[in-house]
């Protein structure tokens, strides 16, 4: 390699370090904080680094704070949103990529449009409709809402109009059914891209704070970012016992993330499907 | 095996246009008949119409005893093998030709015996657990044949499926295509845009043109008697040449209602028998074929091309003059574009 592409590519290497350093910053220190005794006495800004590391706040957000019973409210919403959603939009992606049918361009634009509505000014709404039919402190009322998903759908049909038409056409004259063509072969194809609609969905299942704070009103039925945020309200500012709450909440994500990375980074970096 | 008969088939897409214009045409049991015609005629769209993948506007197709029009594609006893092939990318070898029988319910025993036996057949069984990717463009045409070969269709489709092939495998691929047709013996209906192709695999070959039949007939008959200016220039290669009026006004023919043809290798260099024509022009290229040189001449702009035997003595920028005997002549009517049957 020449000296020039020495450089750059060293020079291309310390802005991705940079960059990795700004983002893993705020989640190593919050995870350094879970392990102080009483960061909040340092008038506003912890350390960076525990000087006497303690398990103190992992015991009590357990204990105390009954974490694993809203981890647990997470994880069943999250684990039933996720592979409804795939599934859905998986279904709903495809058919408006491939399929002919009447009022093809009226529902692709209807879908296109409720990419751009805020979550937020569905709150009402969707309120209005679980208490008609009494599903709120339901697990359903996460999950439903959460089942048809504008963005996936779009994600999802950008990549499937790269299936080749003629593979369907000979799925069909193979003679599988519509259904047996998009089990045997469209998913396969389209696996990168549901396994990242999968991670997305999933993500944005765990994190989800505003629906969940009001279709949720019993405090036993309450999801993790729900209870993390009441902890604040509670006590005093228990800066370590939140920065536990989110040490803890942060794990499956990763975990998630880890185990679908391949397909993951496949899916957002190629855009394409197969030869 | 089954009789495949098209009565006047006719699709009309939904702004009014007719890709397909009254086709009648009748395949009988255990035939290959090739449909050939320039880009864009309406072939492929027939032959999708056949397999019941695009739907007909009006007319009847049957296959065997059946009138199949308003049958999907899985219940009409056809299989198709595709231009690009249209594998399963994420599926092996093994699974592409498996697949349509799986779907089907066939014992797994079964499937495994005859996915086998066609892969034997096909000089695949070396390469049953490798992916399309992995396979050379003539495997993965083996792979497309195999998988419909499986189905033991009644009907055989096929839409150029030799296209993506280099031009030596092209013509291997073609030959075995042709003794496969002779030991399944299955109906086959085989479209390509290759008039060569056309002519060398088809009993009988059908000519489209804008979506209508131009003429069906043996490849010989398409070649020496094509019913029309449009067949006659299609066909054979170097094309038929049309002879403008200059070349032809020492000859004392009717130039006004009618135009004249001649296939390039009916031109000669020496004169034959008595009372032979001749045409002259300025010698403009010379194109070697090893056994045989394609030579052009031309005059007042318009252009004649003529196979020979190779000749050392022939000088580009001389002139030249070629001979041929009046019945090799092919006459239309200038106005309808119709032979002129009475001419030969």
């Amino acid at each position: 390699m020449s000296g020039r592409g020495m450089v750059l590519r060293a020079s291309r290497y310390a802005v991705l370090i940079v960059m990795a350093l700004a983002t893993l910053f705020p989640l190593l220190w919050v995870t350094s904080i879970a392990f102080m005794r009483s960061p909040e006495r340092f008038a506003g800004t912890p350390p960076l680094w525990p000087d006497h590391p303690t398990l103190v706040n992992m015991v009590n957000i357990v204990h105390q704070q009954r974490i694993g019973h809203y981890f647990l409210n997470s994880l069943i919403v999250a684990a039933a949103t996720t592979p409804l959603s795939v599934l859905v939009a998986g279904l709903a992606g495809y058919a408006l990529a491939q399929a002919k049918f009447r009022g093809h361009r009226l529902v692709s634009w209807v879908v296109m449009f409720a990419v751009l509505v805020p979550n937020q000014a569905l709150v009402l709404p969707l309120f209005e409709m679980f208490s008609a039919v009494h599903l709120v402190n339901h697990y359903a009322a996460l999950v439903l809402p959460a089942a048809a998903n504008a963005v996936s759908i779009v994600l999802i049909q950008a990549y499937a109009r790269a299936i080749p038409k003629d593979i369907l056409d000979a799925a069909r004259i193979d003679g599988a059914s519509e259904w047996r063509t998009f089990f045997s072969v469209v998913v396969p194809l389209m696996a990168p891209m549901l396994a990242a609609v999968a991670v997305l969905t999933f993500v944005v299942s765990w994190n989800d704070f505003m629906w969940p704070m009001i279709a949720m009103q019993k405090v036993d039925m309450q999801t993790l970012p729900v209870a993390l945020a009441s902890i604040d309200r509670e006590h005093y500012q228990n800066i370590g016992l939140m920065a536990a709450g989110a040490t803890v909440a942060i794990l499956p994500m990763m975990l998630v993330f880890l185990a679908s990375q391949r397909y993951y980074l496949r899916a957002v970096s190629a855009g394409s499907v197969t030869d | 095996m089954a009789r495949l008969e098209l009565q006047r088939v006719t699709k009309s897409l939904a702004n009014g246009q007719r890709v397909l214009r009254d086709i009648d045409c009748a395949v009988n049991d255990g035939e290959l008949i090739s449909m050939v015609g320039p880009s864009g005629c309406g072939k492929s769209t027939l032959l999708r119409c056949i397999a019941g993948l695009e739907a007909i506007t009006s007319g009847e197709i049957r296959i065997g005893e059946q009138r199949v029009n308003d049958l999907p594609p899985r219940q009409r006893n056809v299989a198709m093998v595709f231009q690009n092939h249209a594998l399963y990318p994420h599926m092996t070898v093994y699974q592409n030709l498996a697949f349509g029988l799986r779907v089907r319910h066939v014992a797994r025993a079964a499937v495994d015996a005859r996915v086998r036996r066609t892969a034997a057949r096909l000089g695949l069984d070396a390469l049953l657990g490798r992916y399309p990717r992995e396979l050379s463009g003539g495997q993965r045409q083996r792979t497309a044949l195999g998988r419909a070969m499986l189905r033991e269709p009644g009907v055989f489709l096929l839409d150029e499926p030799l296209s993506s092939l280099d031009i030596p495998l092209r013509a291997e691929m073609r030959r075995e295509l042709s003794a496969l047709h002779q030991s399944l013996g299955t109906t086959m209906v085989y479209v390509t845009h290759d008039q060569s192709e056309a002519l060398s695999l088809g009993q009988r070959v059908v000519v489209l043109a804008d979506g209508a039949i131009e003429q069906i007939d043996t490849p010989d008959g398409i070649y020496q008697a094509p019913r029309n200016r449009f067949v006659a220039g299609f066909v054979g290669w170097p094309p038929m040449n049309f002879l403008s009026e200059d070349w032809l006004h020492d000859t004392g023919l009717d130039t006004q209602c009618i135009e004249y043809g001649i296939r390039p290798e009916r031109l000669r260099l020496r004169p034959g028998a008595r009372g032979d024509f001749s045409i002259i022009g300025k010698l403009e290229r010379i194109e070697s074929f090893g056994g045989e040189w394609q030579v052009e001449i031309s005059r007042q702009g318009s252009r004649v091309i003529a196979r020979v035997p190779p000749e050392t003595k022939l000088q580009r920028g001389a002139e030249l003059r070629l001979w041929f005997r009046r019945e090799d002549l092919y006459a239309f009517d200038r106005a309808t574009g119709s032979r002129m049957q009475a001419w030969r």
